[in-house]
């Protein structure tokens, strides 16, 4: 490689920001087919209930309305889920939650779908309702599923856990509680679905991972997947949300029934209540150090409140059980996890997966034993970092790259941490205005981790003009990797960059890359491309040795043409090797690039996933404002310190920063699905609030720590979900610096820190008597 | 159950419409169901997220908020209206160049919305930009890359009229 780069670490500008800021770029919601229907989901009126009868004949009289479909007209297995598929297409007599799909209509207009949907009878008897994690598993509660409400337990114990809490100079004890966040990307779930002129049934919904989404809808539909064609890019955000499916199997259906195009978007109301959301946690964490600041012992308890439906609920709670130490040095473990299905809506896969819930219980506890011992926050996460050949809390050695150390020392140095003593003042015109500065660490893995199918998959093909076409089978959603993927194409091809075409996420064109999920996206089809460009290069030295009349190890190659090595004069162009194959009667080439990710030394029996062997390491400021008398905070400014390994887009690397720093803060602050007694209390923008314009903090630092890993595409890791993970515990830490109140629930609204801030008052004037 | 029609004439992106539409109709869907200008997106439908921001009679509106009778007269510009691949708005080259664009659904909406309040306050400060924004919401960029580029846009637009 050469040390120089045209393109890798550079600002690039998005490829697709051009047909994004004129409106141009079609989503799968903006598609329209002519002789198109309608389709609308009938869905359960009760969150726990038993279907009696489903009567559809005065919906199917309806004018207009060109089909109705209950569980009777699934051809296939009337189930999914990516984990286990448990989750019926159409239910066909228990309902587990509100947004629980009963039936589906397609008809001429969306008014006369949804006056159909009205008139199918459904006779329901209700069912006593499981409502948090804890009292799904009581032994006398009611069952969600036939085997009971685990849906997973995952238990893991390493060393000597009494021993280390004897050993304990200080033991710190809390319980936590996170929110249910929506992902709350702003296309809602939609698409069409279509019958290709030769019998291909094509699915174009916004999704995550198309080659998946294939074969879950040929089990639904009972039909060969190579007869299904999915397309899901572009999309409007996903974040998670749109990794398993969502709408596709039922507007599969419908397609099938009519012969029709039919298409279905759905409300942001029924967007909310019907999908996927990020599992609340009730956590127990206990925690035993040393005097010196060393964590000798950890004892964690994770209830996760599954929703109703597996999904990736059991990976989720993995993740958690593998991430609840932090990234730190603790011998002695115990942690237990319990994943419980409850009639709470339906939860799933989220930026972060089960991370963020667990780096807020930890990244509390450390700020409360570093107050408590009086060790600077920083100096406390170094004495407990992991490094590289480390054993981490679950066993596997870390031999990959580790920055815990250096995004600590990067955040040390940031403005914002430096100047926290001054910056953590009380405005002395407003007293009830009181600002502090707050850290937190974190680290997420790259990938799926160990037992799950893991790879990446390119294939890239020359065209007549000389320039390159890689097609990925994973999604830009937002992240970026269209132009990070053109960048490393660009860069080993030595070409410029538009000269390289990127074709996403189709299950006719593209090679399966795995899921865009796990921050993996960059990796996988990054290293793919690579793979595939060497044997390009290779393929077009051959062809053109004849013409520069030299063997193929004399050439070398730049900028768009191949030449003799040290005489760059004597030339072809990538267009005249094109050329070449043409000329000759062939085909022009289309090389594969496939590889498995590499994976950790250890397995853990029954945690699907576990261990990841790559990590990114972020460290996390933020600097905020209380008002004590409303319990409002205002994040002012944040940093963040990320080692993404090396970083191959600098406007993506920001952009990533700022918008998970952002996401975070509604996580920290404001944001959470209220659902009482299985009914959804804050279903639109109005009510469940996401951070706009004016809760954006002045700046956000983003400090790339480069700590290149050696087996990534040009050293990169994956940065997309560590970025949000640990901003709110350092919102909420630094809650804690600016009012001495300290938080056990996120989001911290402003109702909860109000009560928080009186309940420390009284504590403190009982104390004074 | 068909809805009594409403015959309306307006002005979308400078070419006139005569239309023959539901009374029930919403702007929003005008333009994208009935004109299929899908630039402009659909995102709650109940005005709060800015996805379907237009101009309309010189004022940004929700698009999902306007019903059929509303535009009868009306003179309306959409993200089409606004610039093309060829020729693009300095708003729509700053978004580009500032990396103010992620997924792209808020795009067009915010990109409306910004034109509007530099219209209208060709010297908007931060505060002012933030609040010209705050109808519009965006879940991947954090908004500060948007703010970038609306200031980036603010001094190219002053400089061309000077």
């Amino acid at each position: 490689m050469k040390e120089k780069t045209n393109y890798i670490g550079h600002k690039v500008n998005r490829l697709d920001a051009i047909e994004k800021v004129t409106g141009e770029i079609k989503y799968m919601s903006d598609l329209y087919f002519p002789d198109m229907l309608y389709g609308k989901i009938l869905r359960s009126k009760y969150p726990h209930a038993l279907i009696r009868r489903i009567e559809t004949s005065k919906a199917k009289a309806v004018e207009g309305v060109h089909a109705v479909i209950t569980w009777e007209d699934v051809p296939g297995f009337n189930g999914f889920g990516i984990a286990t598929p448990d989750q019926p297409v159409l239910s066909k007599d228990h309902i587990r939650y509100i947004g629980e799909a009963v039936a589906a209509v397609a008809a001429k207009s969306e008014e006369i779908a949804e006056k159909a949907c009205a008139l199918i009878e459904v006779e329901y008897e209700e069912l006593p309702i499981v409502d948090n994690p804890i009292d799904a598993l009581k032994e006398n509660a009611p069952k969600i599923h036939e085997n009971g409400n685990l849906c997973l337990h995952t238990e893991i114990k390493r060393g000597n856990i009494e021993k280390g809490f004897q050993e304990s100079a200080l033991i710190v004890e809390n319980t936590y509680y996170t929110g249910r966040q929506e992902h709350a990307f702003l296309e809602t779930e939609g698409g069409v679905a279509h019958i290709d002129t030769d019998g291909t049934l094509v699915i174009q919904v916004g999704s995550q991972y198309p080659q998946r989404d294939q074969l879950q809808l040929a089990r639904c539909l009972g039909i060969n997947p190579q007869k299904i064609r999915v397309i899901s890019y572009p999309v409007g955000g996903a974040f998670g949300g749109k990794d398993e499916l969502t709408i596709q199997p039922i507007l599969a259906l419908l397609t099938l029934k009519t012969g029709k195009p039919v298409k279905m978007v759905l409300s942001r109301e029924e967007s909310i209540i019907s999908y996927w959301k990020r599992h609340p946690f009730i956590m127990h964490y206990k925690t035993g150090i040393d005097k010196e600041g060393k964590i000798v012992a950890q004892e964690v308890k994770i209830y996760e409140d599954k929703g109703a439906y597996s999904s990736l609920g059991g990976p989720v709670l993995n993740l958690a059980v593998e991430h609840a130490c932090g990234p730190y040095r603790v011998e002695n473990v115990h942690i237990d996890g319990y994943a419980a299905f409850t009639n709470n809506g339906v939860c799933g896969a989220f930026r972060g997966f089960g991370v963020p819930q667990v780096t807020f219980a930890m990244e509390t506890q450390m700020d409360i034993i570093s107050e408590k011992l009086g060790i600077d926050p920083i100096r406390l996460r170094k004495i407990n970092a992991l490094q590289k050949g480390d054993t981490t809390p679950i066993g596997n050695k870390l031999t990959t790259s580790v920055g815990t150390l250096k995004v600590l020392e990067s955040i040390e140095e940031c403005n914002l941490w430096k100047r926290r003593n001054e910056l953590s003042t009380q405005d002395p015109k407003k007293p009830w205005i009181k600002r502090g500065v707050g850290l937190a660490l974190t680290y997420q893995g790259t990938g799926l981790g160990v037992g799950l199918p893991d790879y990446g998959g390119a294939k890239l093909e020359l065209r007549e003009d000389g320039g390159f076409t890689v097609k990925i089978g994973t999604v830009d959603y937002g992240q970026g990797i269209l132009t990070a993927y053109a960048q490393i194409v660009a860069e080993t091809m030595r070409c410029p960059i538009e000269k390289v075409k990127v074709t996403l996420g189709d299950t006719a064109l593209t090679a399966d890359c795995g899921p865009t999920s796990a921050s993996r996206g960059v990796y996988t089809g990054g290293k793919a491309s690579i793979i595939a460009a060497e044997e390009m290069i290779q393929l077009m030295k051959n062809v053109a040795a004849p013409l520069l009349q030299a063997s193929a190890d004399f050439i070398d190659y730049d900028n768009g043409f191949m030449f003799l090595k040290g005489e760059p004069l004597r030339k072809v162009s990538y267009k005249e090797i094109a050329n070449k194959f043409i000329d000759d009667g062939k085909p022009l080439p289309e090389t594969e690039g496939y590889f498995l990710m590499p994976i950790a030394d250890i397995e853990i029996k029954n945690a699907f996933g576990l261990p990841h062997h790559i990590f990114a390491f972020s460290a996390h400021v933020a600097y905020v404002e209380v008002n004590t008398l409303t319990g409002e905070t205002r994040v002012l400014q944040g940093a963040e310190a990320v080692d993404g390994g090396v970083v191959i887009n600098k406007q993506g690397y920001e952009g990533q920063v700022e918008g998970g720093f952002v996401m975070g803060l509604g996580y920290a602050l404001m944001e959470d699905v209220i659902i009482d007694r299985g009914q959804f209390k804050n279903v639109n923008f109005s009510t469940y609030i996401i951070p706009t314009v004016k809760d954006t903090p002045f700046h956000i630092e983003s400090i790339p720590v480069i700590n290149p890993e050696d087996t990534g595409p040009f050293k990169a890791k994956g940065i997309a979900e560590t970025v949000m993970v640990a901003t709110a515990p350092a919102i909420t830490n630094a809650i804690y610096r600016a009012t001495g109140t300290r938080l056990y629930r996120i989001p911290a609204t402003p109702e909860y820190v109000y009560k928080r801030l009186k309940e420390v008052e009284n504590e403190k004037a009982h104390k004074g008597h | 159950m068909r809805l009594k029609e409403v015959n309306i004439n307006f002005t979308l992106n400078k070419e006139n419409y005569s239309l023959s539409v539901p009374s029930n109709m919403t702007l929003l869907q005008i333009i994208r169901d009935v004109l299929h200008l899908t630039g402009t997106k659909c995102g709650c439908e109940k005005g709060e997220c800015g996805a379907c921001t237009v101009i309309m009679n010189g004022v940004s509106v929700n698009a999902c908020l306007v019903i059929a009778a509303q535009v009868d007269g009306s003179s309306i510009t959409t993200i089409e209206g606004i610039g093309n691949a060829l020729n693009l708005h300095p708003i729509q080259k700053a978004f580009v160049e500032e990396g103010a664009v992620q997924c792209g659904f808020c795009t067009p909406g915010m990109i409306v919305s910004a034109y509007y309040l530099l219209n209208k306050n060709p010297s908007a400060s931060d505060d002012e930009i933030r609040e010209g924004l705050s109808g519009n919401l965006c879940r991947c960029t954090g908004y500060l890359k948007i703010i970038e580029a609306v200031k980036k846009a603010e001094k190219e637009l002053n400089e061309i009229k000077r």
